[in-house]
């Protein structure tokens, strides 16, 4: 262990410098205006919960949690993630006054890094939830919300790819001979091992039938077009009915050419029941978002009322937005030490005209030229100017 | 066709690799001069190869830098890096395997694993239920049980010929390995008709 050395921060802990603050400032009220118009309404929750609450109840991995400890000896986490601490809040509270209810985020969570550098372990969420509809409709909101907020934000280049925990259950239940082997293979399927699932398959000696299914399953269902595809794996339930409508509506809302259908899609949380989702855009090398309905975690927090939402990485979505130039008018306005009330009269009226103005005593600066480059427009206020 | 950035990793793998790849019915040049260029552009297939030690590949790939890239099971079990496997090309084929000097038993107390795969064998002695300690090295690991470093290595065997004129034996095979085809998350969606393609005409080579 080296000592720290004085500009260091922890791992995966960024600065925002200035350029980066007004990108985020932007995309987070464009974000905020979008969303408020589909009847969202913003909250805000605390940055630190107790870990037997929101930290165990989180889909992030328990080593992923930052922990501290308060006074009384309880553990507390940094949030993880919005989704927990907002379920806790509409169940205790919320859900008494609306339902359904529509919220709202954007909010800083916190997921410690291990590995190099390149990933934050702080960073923006922007997403929605929607508690207490268990209709159809609800999900579709979520994923045709998804869709448009991305079209909101310029990006063409993008794929949105839904599954279902529930018909993917079906599947790997009924083509095993045990829980124990459907487990191994959900589990590989998160990791998105398809050649471990080729070799699991294989290992475990199923009826040729079974394992012929299983098979063919794992090379069609990444990508599939259309919900008819998959039917021939499932008997027919209330699962791929469900999936039959929400592709029937997302082709009704006219957003069918970005969606296609992964039925191998899964979590390693069992809180998600039904539909799940995940957003890809072309210039970043991770999923832009995800989502899905997590019914099971309501439960966990006592209320079987049905949830449905998404979030969004901020800090990639930066990454694949082009960087505008703003269109901010800049004015320094620099002042000798005799002249300061004239100079503040002429730099309040240019703030009035709307222009972002800096008072300077040139007496404050070391080098006029260096400093004075970088705005638009300098003025100076002397005492020559004023005979 | 949108382009496609490959990772391969350098010395034999990327021959076998590259030679599937033709049979596969890609064209490329026949021979491709691997002086000391690190980037190999294929315009006439909107391919792009970038050459890297075998154990960076699976980072290229997760980080999106290249969409596929071929990586060997032992680095992508060790590293555990967010990346799909796609395809099991069935080249250079070995097993990771625990071995030690002959007839000897683990120390009680401590027993010590001296190994280039720390992960991949602390989680092999966790699941059998043993608590180890790990000694990272990065080659000549056959050194550590013949100078007392370690009672057990956990390393690569395709032929046991090292293992046996170093007069080690070798004790559990631990798991198969070959290079495995794997992809970015966000290229798998964003790319997905050249990945599916590129696929569906290597595993008919496999296989």
């Amino acid at each position: 262990m080296t000592t720290i050395k004085m500009f260091e921060k922890p791992i995966g802990m960024r600065d925002t410098f200035p350029a980066t603050y007004e990108k985020m400032e932007a995309v987070q009220q464009t974000g905020r205006g979008f969303l408020r118009a589909r009847g969202f309404e913003f909250v805000k929750t605390p940055t630190l919960e107790y870990y037997d609450t929101v930290g165990k109840a989180s889909a992030i991995y328990d080593a992923s949690l930052f922990k501290l400890v308060d006074s009384q000896g309880n553990t507390l986490v940094l949030r993880p993630d919005m989704t927990t601490p907002i379920t806790r809040v509409a169940t205790s509270k919320l859900l008494k006054e609306k339902i359904p209810l529509r919220l709202a985020y954007f909010a800083n969570v916190f997921r410690a890094q291990q590995l190099e550098g390149g990933r934050p372990a702080e960073f923006d969420q922007m997403g929605i939830e929607i508690i207490g509809d268990q209709t159809v409709y609800a999900d579709a909101e979520v994923i045709i919300t998804a869709i448009n907020l991305v079209q909101n934000y310029g990006i063409q280049s993008f794929k949105v790819t839904i599954g279902h925990a529930g018909i993917l259950n079906c599947i790997l239940n009924d083509y095993t001979e045990d829980d124990q082997q459907a487990n191994k293979l959900r589990s590989l399927l998160v990791e998105r091992n398809y050649v471990g699932f080729e070799e699991a398959v294989i290992s475990f000696d199923l009826p040729k039938t079974k394992s012929d299914a299983l098979l063919q399953f794992i090379n069609e269902a990444t990508n599939i077009e259309s919900i008819e595809q998959i039917e021939k794996y499932v008997s027919k339930n209330d699962a791929l009915l469900y999936m039959r409508q929400l592709a029937e509506i997302i082709h009704q809302a006219d957003l069918s050419k970005y969606v296609s259908f992964d039925f191998t899609l899964s979590s390693h949380m069992n809180y998600y029941t039904g539909m799940l989702f995940e957003l890809f855009a072309e210039g970043s090398g991770f999923p832009l978002g995800n989502g899905g309905r997590y019914d099971g975690l309501l439960h966990h927090f006592g209320s079987d009322v049905g949830a449905t939402g998404f979030g969004i990485r901020v800090d990639r979505l930066l990454e694949i937005l082009p960087t505008r130039p703003t269109t901010d008018k800049t004015v320094a306005v620099i002042f000798e030490s005799t002249q300061y009330i004239q100079a503040l009269q002429l730099a309040n009226n240019l703030r009035n005209e709307g222009k972002l103005v800096t008072l300077q005593a040139k007496s404050g600066l070391v080098n006029v030229e260096a400093f004075t480059q970088v705005f638009d427009e300098v003025l100076y206020v002397s005492q020559e100017d004023q005979e | 066709m949108t382009e496609l950035t490959v990772a391969m990793p350098k010395g034999r793998i990327f021959e076998e690799a590259y030679k599937m790849l033709i049979e596969a019915g890609y064209n490329l040049p026949e021979e491709v001069e691997m002086s000391r260029k690190l980037i190999i552009e294929i315009p006439e297939e909107q391919i792009r190869f970038i050459l890297a030690k075998p154990m960076d590949v699976p980072v290229y790939v997760e980080h999106g830098v290249a969409d596929i890239g071929i990586a060997g099971k032992d680095v992508l079990l060790e590293l555990q890096r967010n990346v799909h496997e796609l395809l099991d090309l069935k080249i250079s084929q070995c097993y990771i395997a625990s071995a030690g000097l002959p007839n000897t038993k683990m120390n009680d107390i401590a027993p010590r694993i001296a190994t280039k795969y720390p992960n991949i064998a602390m989680n092999y002695y966790k699941e059998m239920g043993e608590q180890v300690e790990i000694i990272e090295l990065n080659g000549s690991i056959e050194l550590a049980p013949m100078i007392g470093l370690a009672d057990r290595i956990v390393d690569i065997v395709s032929t046991g010929r090292t293992l046996k004129e170093n007069g080690l034996v070798e004790y559990e095979r631990i798991t198969d390995v070959s290079s495995r085809l794997i992809a970015n998350p966000v290229s798998y969606r964003m790319k997905s008709a050249r990945i599916q393609e590129i696929v569906s005409r290597l595993k008919k080579i496999v296989n």
